[in-house]
């Protein structure tokens, strides 16, 4: 027993030394970066293309293992504690959309991707989402993969039935103002008993705000969420909940989805990805949807980016396998993959991208997504838009949900604004 | 140290090799205890302590970091915000935990007296305290939806109005609360039974004798001995309670595009850890994360010395 004892502790003692002694070691020699012949790419699971990544890893085999890593969770903190840990950073890493506003205020801990010739490719992207992938002193940081193109998808039967325009065409011309597209909604209601026209009092305003130029707070650092373009988003979403042409339900709720499927809200301005959203979410609806412009003009919603961090220790090669990854031929395999919306016009003429879509009743929607996509405009994204964009939003919530009154709700959100501007260190 | 407490006469006896420092001779026996050490050193103490020292500091994560003083905690005191998850979390919390509680008690007595299917009782009440909150949030929003939810149909039959529950200020803390309820309390249903049957039969039968019935004996035995047990319950479920994100969070998310941590409309749901989260990682503030995660901290101290005090002072 007292032998038995004894040798437990010495084992256990001998074990917690290898690992403290271990661990030492292996904390002096924690690589930085990649090792041997290795090129890391970090991604989230429908990032990329699986197809394009594989075919990359043959491709790219003679000179680099490219190591393309799926990570799940919260992508950006994992990437961010990566970074500021120095330690197993990936030479190429994925950017979400909306997180550049966080990323780009810390270019440099990217390559510059103008260094490795970046320039000779901007002709064959969106000039819009070439230019969100740069930081404001001009730094390019994130090379484009997808983006987001908002546009209006409706239940044709359901038009049809509220005697509305419902050919693709014919809806996208005549609802192309939101006062019309407001109209639609209250004959919508007094045809079809019991339907809205859109779910909530958010995607009127959200999607306002994102057609414009401008959101909230400006390059140089000013708080601009009180003037005209977002004081119109506000008096749009009041005017909408006024007129009842939005439902109190909340989007993603077993309630909404079973409202869709009855036909009792035929409409939803949603990105191009939000179409696997409602094939998921609404199986039984195959054949009723189509797609058209959203009013006004489109919007952008999502869409990421590729960066080369500055652990890696061979840019040009990274710079290689990401422009490959992401050229024509290969992003219009990621739209059929992964629903990701090329940002290379060219593939809006391959054959990935013509074909009829069943869901939307035989639809090409490259006829829609294509051109909206072209006619986004860019806003300046400031690392400071979601902390001060959020009371905004959450008060134009408070309006459609609980009934507040709009003036109160809009004076609460000015003074939230005020506070947190304050705090942040945003001129008000 | 209680290993070393217990052996430390041996040391004071005059040895033939003469005295030796209770480090050198006892290293093995810290070295015993040292893994659970060291893992707290780096994997607790470390990220406390840097949290603090975070919190007087502005720092998105990765550039690099600013010396902010103290206006951190002064925001924090002034941030209505903050002080409205309080005020959800502390109303959600006594929204479960009473009822639980009482509900547990009752469980447990009546467990205590069972008769047939004992263990297959506790196994059963059990189960909910294991089950994953993901998969029990997902379930409770469509019980609770408002047009197919069950709860809602139960009430549209015995008359009553149908509720928006996910959609007002107090349906969704009475929402979350009972998701809380039917997870704890056949938990703490379980720690009362154990607490029980540590009375022992005598009392009980002195009682019978001196002519008490069921209630008076609930009152004068069962809970005076039970003191302890409910100060334990009360202590456990004030930390969980206090700490709760996942049942809010999965409970409340939406798949537009606002935050997974806003809590549903008018923020009715955001409780602290929700709130800390959505500084933190929505802004990527975490200078002013830590100072919110430092608040929470201190709430949750005091609501144990008040449970503490509370349950004692009875007691004594």
């Amino acid at each position: 027993m007292r032998l038995s004892r004894r040798g437990l502790l010495r084992a256990g003692l001998a074990g917690t030394a290898a690992t403290a002694l271990g661990g030492l070691a292996t904390g002096c020699a924690v690589p930085t970066g990649s090792t041997g012949r290795d090129m890391v790419l970090w991604y989230w699971s429908g990032g990329l293309s699986d197809t394009v990544v594989k075919n990359a890893k043959t491709r790219f085999d003679s000179s680099v293992d490219l190591r393309a890593i799926q990570i799940g969770g919260q992508y950006r903190s994992k990437l961010i504690t990566t970074i500021t840990g120095q330690a197993h950073i990936p030479d190429i890493a994925g950017l979400k959309g909306e997180d550049m506003a966080a990323y780009l205020p810390n270019a440099d801990q990217f390559v510059d991707l103008r260094t490795l010739g970046a320039e000779r490719y901007k002709s064959r992207y969106l000039p819009w989402k070439w230019d969100q992938g740069i930081a404001d002193d001009g730094t390019m940081v994130g090379f484009p993969i997808d983006c987001g193109p908002v546009a209006h998808y409706y239940q044709y039967e359901v038009f049809r039935e509220a005697g509305l325009p419902y050919e693709p065409a014919d809806v996208s011309r005549q609802l192309s103002t939101w006062e019309a597209f407001f109209d639609a909604g209250e004959q919508l209601k007094k045809r079809v008993p019991g339907a809205q026209l859109l779910t909530d009092v958010s995607s009127v305003f959200n999607n306002v705000v994102e057609q414009g130029a401008k959101r909230y707070v400006d390059k140089d650092r000013h708080f601009i969420g009180d003037q005209e373009h977002v004081r119109r988003a506000w008096d749009l979403a009041v005017e909408a909940k006024r007129r009842k042409i939005v439902s109190d339900l909340v989007s993603g709720t077993p309630d909404q989805l079973s409202a869709i499927e009855e036909g009792k809200l035929p409409s939803q301005l949603g990105a191009s990805w939000a179409s696997f959203d409602i094939k998921n979410g609404n199986p039984k609806t195959k054949g009723r949807w189509r797609i058209a412009d959203m009013p006004v003009r489109p919007a952008n919603s999502g869409g990421s980016f590729l960066s080369i961090t500055k652990a890696c220790r061979e840019p040009e090669r990274a710079f290689q396998i990401i422009t490959w990854i992401l050229d024509a031929a290969n992003q219009a395999q990621g739209y059929v993959d992964a629903g990701l919306f090329p940002s290379t016009p060219a593939s809006y003429d391959l054959k990935q991208l013509r074909e009829p879509d069943p869901f939307f009743g035989g639809q090409v929607t490259t006829d829609v997504f294509g051109p909206a996509a072209r006619k986004i405009v860019v806003a300046y994204n400031s690392p400071y838009d979601i902390a001060l964009g959020t009371p905004i939003k959450d008060e134009i919530k408070n309006v459609g949900v609980l009934g507040k009154d709009p003036k109160k709700a809009w004076s609460d959100a000015m003074s939230k604004c005020r506070r947190i501007a304050k705090h942040l260190g945003v001129s008000y | 140290m209680a290993v070393i407490e217990r052996t430390r006469p041996v040391v004071t006896n005059p040895s033939p090799v003469g005295p030796r420092t209770g480090l050198r001779k006892y290293w093995h026996l810290y070295a015993a205890i040292s893994p659970f050490y060291l893992i707290f050193l780096g994997f607790g103490l470390f990220p406390v302590g840097f949290s603090l020292y975070l919190s007087f500091h502005r720092w998105d994560g990765l550039g690099s970091m600013e010396w902010a003083g103290l206006s951190q905690y002064r925001y924090l005191l002034s941030d209505s915000d903050f002080w409205n998850s309080i005020g959800n979390t502390v109303v959600i919390w006594a929204l479960a935990t009473f009822p639980m509680i009482l509900l547990a008690m009752v469980t447990a007595v009546m467990l205590n007296s069972a008769v047939r299917f004992k263990s297959w009782y506790r196994v059963a009440y059990f189960l909910p305290n294991v089950t994953s909150v993901v998969a029990i949030a997902i379930v409770f929003g469509s019980i609770f939806s408002t047009n197919n939810g069950v709860v809602n149909a139960v009430l549209h039959g015995v008359g009553i109005d149908q509720v928006a529950w996910l959609n007002t200020p107090w349906g969704i803390k009475v929402t979350i609360a009972a998701l809380m309820t039917w997870q704890w309390t056949g938990y703490n249903a379980i720690i009362f039974l154990a607490g029980l049957q540590t009375i022992p039969g005598e009392l009980y039968e002195a009682a019978r004798m001196d002519g008490a019935g069921p209630v008076q004996t609930f009152f004068k035995i069962t809970l005076p001995l039970l003191r302890p047990t409910l100060l334990f319950v009360l202590v456990v479920s004030t930390v969980t309670g206090l700490q709760s994100f996942s049942e809010p969070q999965v409970l409340l998310q939406t798949s537009s595009n606002d935050s997974t941590f806003a809590g549903g409309p008018g923020h009715s749901g955001q409780t602290m850890v929700l709130y800390f989260f959505q500084q933190t990682f929505d802004n990527n503030d975490f200078g002013y994360g830590a100072a919110v995660a430092w608040g929470i901290f201190l709430v949750v101290v005091l609501f144990s010395i008040i449970n503490w005090r509370l349950v004692r002072r009875r007691g004594d």
